[in-house]
């Protein structure tokens, strides 16, 4: 036996996508099941347009979300979180740029005690005082310890600076905020925004066709209940004139770097080609990047590029975070890794690595049911068929050398990088 | 219920296959039984290095990630206190690759100076990005000092201190290789879209000519019985006063440990969980609390942790949570409190079984234990449990004279 030999390996030409319904509720919220996968368990998600975007004032699409845990006209905040965790369940709230809602996780034996809480704290929510209160003051004091890591304030700094303080993927959170927003301005929100016209449901796992039924008896009997959330409300930004932004922090051993600027999000045509520059870029363990200043140089434990897309805007971010007497020297390295992307085309050999392991995480992505109701909801955000996912490798398997180094020359540009760096 | 068949190579090396013919994937385990406790107090952090060094060309491959990546597959790794575990997931067609890749690094590894001297650069920065430029980042290592007087998870897995990183020498390295990297010391484990019999024949054509291993035989030095409070105060520039209690708890295999787990459960898991119910909601005395376990291959700790509310005062913070204990201790718990965590490990457990990688780990670590086929009893042993036992066990874990506190106060 040859060791030095490697063994064949195959490549994955085509994907077979899992199965998945789309069905509509009686009052008309589309439902997507995914029924497959051994273990009796469902996931259960619920996606309102109520995200940031369509917040007036910081913070209230984030607690508007967060208190709905927290009292309803029948049970106390006590009472559900007794009910929920009595039955094994776990519910998640959270609330992103576009939507916001709830994951609910549940044995599939359980999930019949659940369905009317579940229903009730997005319909009967009563938000509170006392426990708003107690919540403000201690997401103030987790703020407080955010603000002493180098990370998170290169991050903030580095969105401020792309977008302004009046736009909500630039907006960052400072104390007052919290004082200047109230429960009045949660229901208010709640009303307008969390009501069936704005519901998209994801139902995944193992259960019989009686779960759907009794969804539609919940979900489906309730009323529109409002308008949709306007596709038109646009936020203009107000991006920072200074590329260059450093915080020194005396008592560091390591600064954080963000670099990035404004680039094109899924909707543009170019994103899936630009998403393989990326990984060959910054998008995996053994990207450039990664190659040259963690494994080459050990500057760093780890450096990652991304182009973060939203639904109505993206940027590219690279960021690090590395030992302070080599803050500049990691810049240098990124200008230098760029410019070779802009200059030099992608050899044969690499090209096919990216492309290989890139297919490979397509597969994952996709691997039962939990993963790929994930999948279907990134998706879902940009009204996109389950087809992009063919797609995306096809165009994996196909784009080339030279189209990659147009992209490089198109999307990747040092001169033009924020340079945010924290310590 | 997770199914397996195994065997065992004649150099030693465990071998257990779990087939799941529902997914495309194939995920390939390798832990090896060796992790930070295995080393000396002049040179820690060794074992977590070493995991790094093993990505770094084996004696006939130049380099780990490339041509698993090449293959469609992801890996990763992780050292603990008690284990290195290395994991690669790919697709099942592609599966020779990760038994080509994983038995030449067990075979030997290239023993570079070059890169080892980058990995401990990577290191070090790892260790300054989590335990030194963090707010709070350097507890573990006060805490582990304070718990720990003989045994060796007295430092933490990323080590004592940087210098010892530093100061590692490539005939460690080698040696250490030589002596816990032996199939024997092993356990391989394949999940997924597999066939017992090919892996049968897998197995043995890639590993079956490692040579064995000398037997690993442990000594480590039993940490005596502590008999009084330990206490420590901080003052570090942090913005919020914070306080960390560890209990001296028992081994994984001990009976006793699916008690203290569920105890770990009724304190903290969930919003309806005491501590976050009575000391956050109610009392309003911590903006946060949590509490978790080590679980520890030897004796272990366990955590709760909690950072104040604004003027609260820590004797005042440190009573509420001795109270929170103390009720438990002397108070039987509801039955409702008792079926409620045992749902919720119940549904952890399933959840727990939707993924194959932690499928697979399982099966490697309960064998590691000494039975993979425990993994599937483990709901039953909770399930079993009584509202006494639990007020028995709490009875014993949560006494004064175990307790180590670390009260971190802000200077700011």
């Amino acid at each position: 036996m040859n060791r030095a030999q490697a063994p064949e390996i195959k490549l994955i030409e085509s994907v077979s996508l899992p199965q998945f319904q789309l069905l509509h509720l009686d009052n008309g919220v589309p439902v997507y099941v995914i029924n497959e996968g051994e273990q009796e368990v469902v996931k259960l998600e619920l996606m309102y347009k109520a995200g940031k975007w369509f917040e007036e004032k910081n913070l209230v699409s984030d607690f508007t979300n967060r208190m709905l845990r927290e009292g309803t006209a029948k049970h106390n905040a006590r009472a559900i979180a007794d009910k929920f965790d009595f039955y094994g369940a776990n519910i998640n709230t959270g609330a992103g740029y576009e939507t916001a809602g709830a994951v609910l996780y549940s044995l599939t034996k359980q999930i019949d005690h659940l369905l009317e809480l579940l229903v009730e704290i997005f319909t009967e929510s009563t938000f509170p005082d006392h426990e708003f209160e107690t919540i403000v003051t201690n997401r103030k004091q987790k703020l407080a310890v955010e603000l002493k890591k180098n990370e998170f304030l290169a991050n903030r700094n580095f969105v401020n600076a792309l977008y302004g303080q009046n736009h909500p993927y630039g907006r960052v959170t400072e104390f007052e905020h919290y004082d200047q927003m109230s429960t009045a301005d949660l229901k208010a929100f709640f009303k307008k925004y969390y009501h069936t016209s704005n519901l998209t449901i994801i139902l995944s796992g193992r259960f019989d066709e009686q779960l759907i039924k009794k969804i539609n008896q919940f979900f489906g009997a309730q009323g529109n209940g409002g308008e949709k959330a306007s596709e038109n409300i646009t936020h203009a930004s107000e991006p920072a004139k200074e590329l260059i932004q450093h915080v020194e922090k005396a008592d560091s051993v390591q600064s954080a770097v963000v670099l990035g600027n404004i680039s094109i999000n899924k909707k543009h045509p170019d994103f899936l080609k630009l998403s393989v520059l990326n990984t060959v870029f910054g998008g995996y363990f053994g990207s450039r990047l990664m190659s040259n200043i963690r494994e080459e140089k050990g500057y760093t434990y780890g450096i990652y590029s991304s182009f973060v897309s939203y639904p109505h805007g993206g940027f590219i971010e690279i960021a690090s975070e590395v030992g302070k007497e080599v803050r500049e020297a990691t810049l240098n390295e990124i200008k230098h890794e760029i410019n070779q992307l802009r200059n030099e085309l992608i050899g044969d050999e690499e090209l096919q690595i990216v492309k290989n392991y890139m297919s490979g995480r397509i597969l994952r992505s996709i691997d039962g049911p939990m993963k790929f109701s994930e999948t279907l909801k990134g998706l879902i955000l940009y009204n996109q068929d389950v087809s992009y996912i063919q797609q995306l490798l096809k165009t994996v398997r196909e784009v080339s050398s030279e189209e990659l180094l147009e992209l490089a020359n198109k999307y990747l540009d040092y001169e033009k990088m924020y340079k945010i760096t924290v310590g | 219920m997770i199914k397996f068949e195994q065997f065992q190579l004649s150099n030693g090396l465990k071998v257990i296959v779990h087939e799941d013919p529902t997914t495309t994937m194939a995920v390939v385990n390798v832990l090896y039984k060796v992790g930070s406790r295995d080393e000396t107090i002049e040179q820690t952090g060794f074992a977590h290095l070493f995991e790094h060094f093993m990505f770094e060309g084996s004696v006939n491959i130049p380099e780990f990630d490339t041509p698993l990546q090449n293959a469609a597959g992801e890996n990763n790794a992780f050292t603990s206190n008690d284990i290195t575990n290395y994991y690669d997931i790919l697709p099942a067609n592609n599966l020779e690759t990760a038994f080509w890749l994983e038995s030449d690094r067990m075979l030997s590894l290239a023993f570079e100076e070059e890169s080892l001297a980058t990995q401990k650069n990577v290191v070090m920065e790892e260790f300054k990005e989590h335990y030194i430029n963090q707010p709070y980042g350097d507890v573990w290592h006060k805490m582990s000092a304070l718990a720990y007087k003989v045994h060796p998870y007295q430092w933490p897995v990323i080590g004592k201190e940087l210098s010892h990183i530093e100061q590692v020498q490539l005939s460690s390295a080698r040696s250490f290789f030589f002596k816990y990297y032996r199939p024997n010391n092993a356990v391989l484990v394949v999940a997924g879209h597999v066939k017992t019999a090919e892996i049968k024949a897998l197995a043995e054509k890639w590993f079956g000519e490692i040579p064995a291993g000398e037997k690993i035989v442990r000594n480590l030095p039993k940490e005596p019985a502590q008999t009084e409070a330990r206490t420590e105060d901080v003052k570090a520039d942090v913005p919020v006063n914070a306080i960390y209690k560890a209990y001296k708890m028992c081994a994984r295999t001990d009976a006793d440990y699916h008690a203290t787990d569920l105890l770990r459960d009724i304190l903290s898991t969930g919003d309806s969980s005491r501590l976050y119910q009575e000391l956050v909601k109610e009392k309003k005395l911590f903006s946060s609390i949590g509490a978790y376990i080590t679980e520890t291959v030897d004796e272990g700790l366990f955590m709760i942790e909690g950072k104040l509310s604004e003027g609260v005062s820590m004797e005042v913070a440190d009573a509420a949570i001795e109270n929170a204990l103390e009720e438990i201790k002397t108070e039987l718990i509801s039955e409702e409190e008792m079926i409620k965590v045992k749902n919720k490990i119940e549904a952890y457990m399933v959840f727990g079984e939707t993924n194959i990688l932690n499928r697979a780990m399982n099966l490697a670590y309960f064998e590691m234990l000494g039975n993979p086929d425990d993994v599937n009893h483990e709901t039953e042993k909770y399930t079993a449990l009584t509202r006494e036992k639990l007020q028995q066990i709490a009875a014993k874990v949560f006494r004064k004279e175990q307790s180590n506190t670390i009260r971190y106060f802000s200077n700011n």
